[in-house]
């Protein structure tokens, strides 16, 4: 469209200025949106040779609807103080003997390294994480976990808690973990200590663990009641409730 | 002309007055919802970097002040205001929040800054367990409401709802809307039924 004669027409002018400045606008949205569409489809190479991958267990290795990322992104949440001094995690309910460790006591126990893909129901994926601690079912057999217990409550900072079926926070990769990749986790990502059930939503993994709990009845956790599944297999898509 | 004649002026007027004071509950509600939208993206509560290098492995007959020192020379992060050994790893703590970390021969340095602006305007945006709050979000959200419904009738002719206001708040109604359809909505994000569970703890 030609520009029109503002000095035969001053009254355009105004019009004219707002109708450029909204035509920019959206053209610099249009721009910014492109731009960020080219990084995702441009990183998307990784999510690509997983999705091509299988795991041991015959699951593909990457869940429907994820995609990869090489780090854990920062997903909010009411962090502890961090502090590995005053750190304690209670191992108790439905168990012969409820015990207490602090950070040393906890490091004096049995360690594992495990590789495992952890899957943040947002869709991202963060593959073969090294993580280093104690084994869920190491502290479930120090307990004596009753035969009734049927369930496992990690309860955090904060009163948060995250429920799992006792079969799968029991599995040989769930952990309650100090480390990944060798290094401390950052406060964000749950320091000192934070659990690790890699096989459901990322949820699952409470940060700034303060407990273990063994329970008969299930009793969904923080999200769980806000909507969230109640069990959270990745590879069923268990997103929402 | 008689009073009710000017209702416009009057709708115009308050809508004034009520922009003025929703002014400051809209920036914090506008800036934290964009905090919040994006919370995978970032960490709007802290500002956290990460350093790591490597060192000689702490001997493990050093003493803690041994330990403490070799790790913070390496660091270059000072005297440690705390320190903490346990199995194979000295931590050192500063009363700014810095956690230094030697675990063998690899330090990593942990250094976090408080986001204080967005951790307060999160902290009121997720009204969550504060009861006052709750109450004065409610009352701003009907301000919200007679700013957008007064809106409407401010102006007359072809500025006003005539014509380009209608258009805008047809595509103000339609974009939720559409978008709603073309994303299938909750519905399409629900999957199998919320198994039958207990509260009971045992």
């Amino acid at each position: 469209m030609s520009r029109p004669d503002f000095d035969r027409y001053p009254e355009l002018k105004k019009a004219w200025d707002r109708r450029e400045f909204i035509k920019s606008a959206a053209a610099g949205t249009a721009f910014m949106a492109l731009g960020g569409a080219l990084v995702r489809i441009a990183a998307d190479d990784l999510t690509k040779a997983a999705r091509a991958e299988k795991r041991g267990d015959g699951r593909a290795r990457l869940p429907p609807g994820q995609r990869t990322l090489e780090y854990l992104r920062p997903m909010g949440g009411d962090p502890s103080d961090g502090d590995v001094k005053t750190f304690k995690l209670r191992v108790h309910g439905a168990v012969k003997t409820p015990f207490e460790l602090d950070y040393a006591g906890l490091l004096k126990l049995p360690q594992v390294t495990k590789e495992a893909d952890v899957h943040c129901v947002t869709g991202w994926t963060m593959l073969a994480g090294v993580w280093k601690g104690v084994q869920i079912s190491m502290l479930a057999e120090k307990a004596g976990v009753k035969g009734e217990a049927k369930h496992v409550i990690l309860e955090a900072a904060h009163g948060f808690t995250a429920n799992a079926p006792l079969a799968d926070a029991t599995k040989d990769n769930c952990l309650v973990t100090y480390r990944l990749n060798g290094k401390p986790f950052q406060l964000q990502h749950g320091a000192p200590v934070r659990g690790l059930i890699p096989d459901l939503y990322f949820w699952k993994s409470a940060k700034w663990i303060t407990g273990v709990r063994f329970v008969k009845d299930d009793e969904p956790g923080f999200w769980e009641v806000r909507g969230y599944h109640n069990h959270a297999d990745p590879w069923k898509e268990e997103r929402y409730g | 002309m008689a009073d009710w004649k000017r209702w416009r002026g009057w709708l115009r007027a308050i809508h004034r007055d009520v922009g003025y004071l929703a002014v400051g509950f809209t920036i914090i509600y506008a800036i934290s919802g964009i905090a919040m939208n994006h919370v995978d993206d970032w960490n709007y509560n802290y500002n956290s970097k990460e350093r790591t290098l490597v060192i000689a492995p702490v001997p493990d007959d050093a003493t803690d002040e041994q330990a403490a020192k070799l790790v913070a020379d390496a660091a270059g992060t000072g005297n440690a205001d705390d320190v903490f050994r346990a199995g194979d790893e000295v931590r050192l703590e500063y009363a700014d929040g810095t956690k230094v970390t030697a675990i063998g021969a690899e330090v990593t340095v942990q250094e976090v800054k408080s986001r204080f602006f967005f951790r307060a305007v999160t902290w009121l945006h997720a009204a969550k367990g504060k009861q006052g709050w709750k109450y004065i979000a409610d009352a701003y959200a009907v301000l919200l409401l007679y700013l957008a419904i007064s809106g409407l009738f401010m102006i007359k002719g072809k500025l006003g709802l005539k014509w380009r206001g209608t258009l805008l708040v047809a595509i103000g109604v339609l974009v939720p809307v559409c978008y709603l359809y073309a994303s299938g909505g909750p519905e399409a994000h629900k999957d199998k039924p919320k198994p039958q569970v207990s509260n009971v703890s045992s």
